[in-house]
């Protein structure tokens, strides 16, 4: 038997082995497995480039189901994936399809592959020697092409890593074990995070507070609406909790939508809670007066709060100036 | 092959590199929640969805033949609750009109969006369910709210509105549905997802 024979057969051998152990993994895939692949092949719609299979999101979860009755009702993997198509587009797959204008994306790494090669073989045929019929020797050319491959290997790297980093900032993984006490230097995706993975904790309003606390701040309404509805709704939220959650979401109305007879509920509700609050009663003068016109009104609220003593020296000139406007019939600022 | 040759097929793969890779970072950004639906000019899914107040449920056959508006809300989103009245408004301005409105709870509990619609009002001409499993929300490939659909008479998808609606939009787009035209897609700002998700 020649060397050449020998090598063949090994070679076919190997094949036939390795053609049979992947027959024999994929016949004996179990229902659940079949689940866990489709759900790993398709992109949950409310996530940043997550599989339903891995995403915590309700709406992964609630696709996962329907992955799991439609196997368990004998569809094909292709029925299933193109029910989910007919709904969300081709933007539910991980994997762009093998055709239109995503069939690029295939063909791109096989182009490359066969330049690479193409460049290297050029490489190892032509040593660096210079030839007298070219304007620049070999060596020149080939250091310009190497260059040029090397420049643009960089350029491709920083542009794609410099996306990616931008848009998937934010550690997830892990974020439910977080020091509540401090948080600082905790992202807001990472909040987001521990607050969702946590929602029964009745501890985690604090967190959730702060959070919307830093959405309210940068004047992102709709980011930290929800937050405070659900503190505000929660039934063993402290008062403390319950109250600030209540004059924000009063705030909000007013100074994102004008709903002036909404914010003063608000307030309502949150003085309800916490009779002496001065933030209520002062916002509440707020949209009494800028909002409603109401000066006598906000001036009786503006003199309530200049009642506290404890109050802050900065908020209190705030308040005797907005009180001096109001009292002289002017319209706020 | 000379060396000249070689130098330009290097300088056009490097080029053809970076121009690829610029398009596909390029791509990142973009929001799959805003391509268009391909339920467009497609039949509506039929689903059979239990009603918000608990008291049955509700074939979404039965819309067939009726202009129908078709609202994915939750209490938890802002422009939701920004739209609403416009809904509630248009709701009642085209029930004369044959059009019906439905409102289908989105990711939230039937008891939580009950008690909202409390505060902020029902259309009596509006037909509201829940959506348990988001199984009306996957058949309508929602990827946040609020997303408003519209069937024509024959029960296909012929419009769908991404992000808040208002009177205007809302009775512009019916108007051109009862004159049998097909209003398409239209993206009027952001939607919300689920708080934590």
């Amino acid at each position: 038997m020649s060397e050449r024979f020998k090598n063949l057969l090994i070679a076919g051998v190997t094949l036939a082995m390795a053609v049979t152990l992947v027959l024999l993994v994929a016949t004996n895939e179990t229902p659940d497995d079949r689940v866990e692949r489709i759900g790993s092949a398709i992109k949950c719609p409310v996530c940043q480039g997550e599989a339903i299979a891995d995403s915590p999101a309700q709406m992964a979860t609630d696709m996962m189901a329907l992955v799991e009755e439609r196997v368990a009702q004998g569809a094909t993997d292709e029925q299933i994936i193109d029910e989910l198509l007919g709904s969300f587009s081709g933007a539910v797959l991980l994997d762009p399809p093998v055709s239109g204008a995503t069939l690029l994306l295939w063909l791109a790494p096989i182009a490359a592959l066969v330049a690479g090669v193409g460049v290297v073989l050029w490489w190892k045929s032509h040593p660096g020697r210079a030839t007298p019929d070219d304007r620049l020797p070999v060596t020149g050319s080939r250091r310009l092409v190497g260059g040029l491959i090397l420049i643009g290997g960089f350029v491709a790297i920083v542009v794609v890593a410099g996306t990616l980093l931008q848009d998937r900032a934010g550690p997830a993984e892990g974020a439910a074990d977080v020091d509540v006490q401090n948080l600082d230097d905790v992202s807001n995706e990472t909040m987001e995070a521990v607050v969702d993975a946590n929602q029964d904790n009745p501890q985690i309003n604090g967190m959730r507070l702060a959070l919307a606390e830093r959405y309210f701040e940068a004047a992102d309404y709709r980011a930290a609406f929800p937050h405070y509805l659900r503190v505000a709704q929660d039934p063993i939220a402290s008062d403390e909790e319950a109250a600030t959650a209540l004059i924000r979401l009063g705030w909000m109305a007013y100074d994102g939508n004008e709903e002036v007879q909404t914010a003063l509920t608000l307030f309502d509700q949150a003085l309800e809670i916490i009779p002496d609050s001065q933030v209520a009663r002062y916002l509440k003068g707020q949209v009494l007066w800028c909002g409603a016109g109401e000066n006598e009104q906000a001036v009786e609220l503006f003199e309530a709060v200049l009642g506290d003593d404890d109050l802050d020296d900065s908020i209190r000139a705030q308040v005797e100036a907005d009180l001096s406007l109001a009292a002289a019939g002017e319209g706020c600022a | 092959m000379n060396t000249s040759a070689v130098k330009w097929a290097g300088l056009a793969i490097a080029a053809a590199a970076v121009i690829f890779s610029v398009v596909l970072a390029s791509r990142f950004g973009t929001d799959p929640g805003l391509v268009e639906s391909p339920l467009l000019g497609e039949p509506a899914p039929v689903l059979e969805l239990p009603l918000l107040d608990g008291s049955g449920t509700f074939d979404t056959s039965r819309l067939n033949g009726t202009v129908t508006v078709l609202n994915f809300f939750a209490s938890w989103c802002l422009e939701c609750r920004n739209e609403h009245a416009d809904l509630v408004a248009t709701a009642n301005a085209f029930n004369d009109r044959g059009v019906r409105f439905v409102q289908i709870s989105y990711q939230e509990s039937a008891e939580a969006s009950s008690a909202y619609l409390d505060q902020a009002g029902r259309s009596e001409s509006t037909l509201y369910l829940s959506d348990p499993g988001s199984r009306a929300a996957i058949a309508y490939g929602v990827f946040g709210i609020p997303e408003t659909f519209f069937l024509d008479d024959s029960g296909t998808v012929v419009g769908k509105i991404i992000g808040e609606a208002d009177a205007f939009i809302l009775g512009a787009t019916l108007d051109s549905i009862l004159a049998g035209e097909t209003p398409g897609q239209k993206i009027t700002g952001d939607t919300q997802q689920r708080p934590g998700d």
